[in-house]
């Protein structure tokens, strides 16, 4: 029975649980659609197309986050697409239930069309591209030309593109794209992070010139003095 | 980067891990009543007074410089009270089992300021040999110290005596739980301090406005599991009904 238990948390583990879409009146949706604000106040001169999120270890709610923002952005009545970067330990397809038989991978080594990595969610206004098979180059992928003429299509298609990573002290992966990107938001896992690896993670993607607009921190419980967050928004 | 404490931090931290201040308080607590309860057998103590006193010799008075003398052979005495040459004799009457050594530990021999009173105490596991011991050793000495220094001044004052319900002198439990309390209560404080130090990780908005310079676009609170599991199970329901796909999570 406790094994049963334990496949069970590590089946729905996989999945990152889109809040703003099953919960939208939750405090926790709220605070994803303060979010959305803050980015769009945070880049008033320069219209955001790219948005990039990262974080500096493993686990601390980068694609939970990123789903969410492109959720909350679709909401918003802009069509948005999510990229799952992560070609190492792609999370999407498992988020949004789609199957993972095309994705970034087939779609930069050319073995299917554009249209075919789009995958349509229960969003509205929300696509995914998710991970597509695993590849045994990730960051050789994301830093071809093939990934420029990608992200350049599909800005035309859609208003913002959000991109999963993974965390940027493991791998070059995210400070490839971030160097691609209008902006970058960084996951910060509160209490868990640690603040040496934090200023490395935003060294590295200064060296790559990301354009930080921001930190989000993540599971953050909120004091009394944040009361107002829970006066408006409720707790289902 | 300096760092500074407030109280308030302070306060903070001792309530964030109040917990577990509390808990080591009352382990500590607890171990010390286990341990002086169970653990440490009880320590019984008698104790026989015994009166130096010169016998008049010529003069019919007392003279002052006589109780000096007296005073001074109580030095002497307590010392010779618990040399081997009594000790020895006291365990070969009470046939007891140790040495004069282990002997020599278990008495104490004081005497009150400038008195002629000398207090024999006896520490024992077990109350009526306390009390034999201290008396036999009064006794003896009174009697050795005849042929020892040729004098016969000595005298039993108030033998022990054993009470009717002993009470033992060690362990003092009350005392050992209210310093294990103490001794906790100190190490719990400097514990949740030192966690607190040698946590390095972000915590706060203050943390990363301080470290990394960067604005704070938003807080995500902890996703409940409850949520975690609606949302699987709606995603499941509504995605197997839409598209009448069987999806394999």
């Amino acid at each position: 029975m406790f094994n049963k238990k334990k496949k069970r948390m590590n089946a729905k583990s996989m999945a990152r649980s889109l809040v703003v879409e099953t919960n939208p009146k939750s405090v926790i949706a709220e605070q994803f659609r303060t979010i959305r604000t803050n980015i769009n106040f945070s880049m008033p001169d320069q219209e955001l197309k790219t948005l990039l999120v990262t974080s500096a270890e493993p686990s601390e709610g980068k694609s939970t986050t990123a789903a969410n923002i492109a959720g909350v952005f679709a909401q918003g009545g802009k069509r948005v697409i999510m990229i799952d970067a992560d070609m190492r330990k792609p999370t999407a397809h498992y988020t949004f239930h789609l199957i993972n038989s095309f994705g970034l991978s087939s779609l930069l080594t050319k073995q299917c069309t554009l249209d075919e990595a789009i995958k349509k969610t229960d969003v509205e206004g929300l696509d995914v591209i998710p991970s597509g098979a695993i590849p045994p180059n990730p960051a050789e992928l994301l830093a071809s030309n093939r990934m420029d003429a990608i992200v350049e299509e599909l800005s035309q298609k859609y208003d913002l593109i959000v991109f999963d990573t993974p965390p940027i002290l493991s791998v070059a992966d995210a400070q490839i794209i971030a160097n691609k990107c209008d902006a970058t938001i960084l996951v910060i896992n509160s209490g868990g992070t640690d603040k040496t690896n934090v200023l490395k993670a935003k060294e590295s993607l200064e060296v790559s010139k990301a354009n930080i607009i921001g930190v989000v921190m993540n599971n953050f419980t909120l004091d009394k003095d944040h009361y107002y967050y829970q006066y408006y928004g409720n707790a289902e | 980067m300096e760092e500074t404490i407030s109280l308030q931090d302070l306060f903070k931290v001792l309530k964030k891990r109040f917990l577990l201040i509390v808990s080591i308080t009352v382990a500590a607590m607890a171990i010390a009543a286990i341990i002086s309860f169970y653990f440490i057998t009880p320590i019984y103590q008698a104790s026989t007074q015994i009166l130096v006193n010169q016998k008049a010799s010529e003069q019919p008075t007392i003279q002052t410089q006589d109780i000096q003398t007296n005073l001074q052979l109580i030095n002497t005495y307590n010392v010779i009270i618990k040399s081997p040459a009594i000790l020895s004799k006291v365990i070969e009457n009470l046939d007891l089992d140790m040495t004069p050594g282990q002997l020599t530990d278990k008495i104490t021999v004081t005497n009150a300021n400038d008195s002629q009173v000398v207090n024999v105490s006896v520490q024992d596991e077990e109350a009526f040999r306390a009390v034999d011991i201290a008396n036999t050793t009064a006794t003896v000495f009174q009697n050795e110290i005849k042929t020892l220094m040729n004098v016969d001044n000595v005298n039993v004052l108030s033998p022990a005596v054993l009470p009717e319900n002993p009470s033992p002198v060690k362990p003092n439990k009350m005392l050992n739980i209210a310093i294990a309390m103490v001794i906790g209560l100190m190490v719990g404080v400097g514990l949740s301090f030192l966690l607190e130090y040698l946590d390095t990780t972000i915590k706060s908005e203050q943390d990363v406005e301080e470290i990394l310079d960067l604005p704070i676009i938003g807080l995500v609170s902890p996703i409940p599991d409850k949520m975690q599991e609606k949302s699987v199970s709606t995603k499941r329901k509504s995605q197997a009904s839409s598209r009448g796909e069987k999806v394999n999570v």
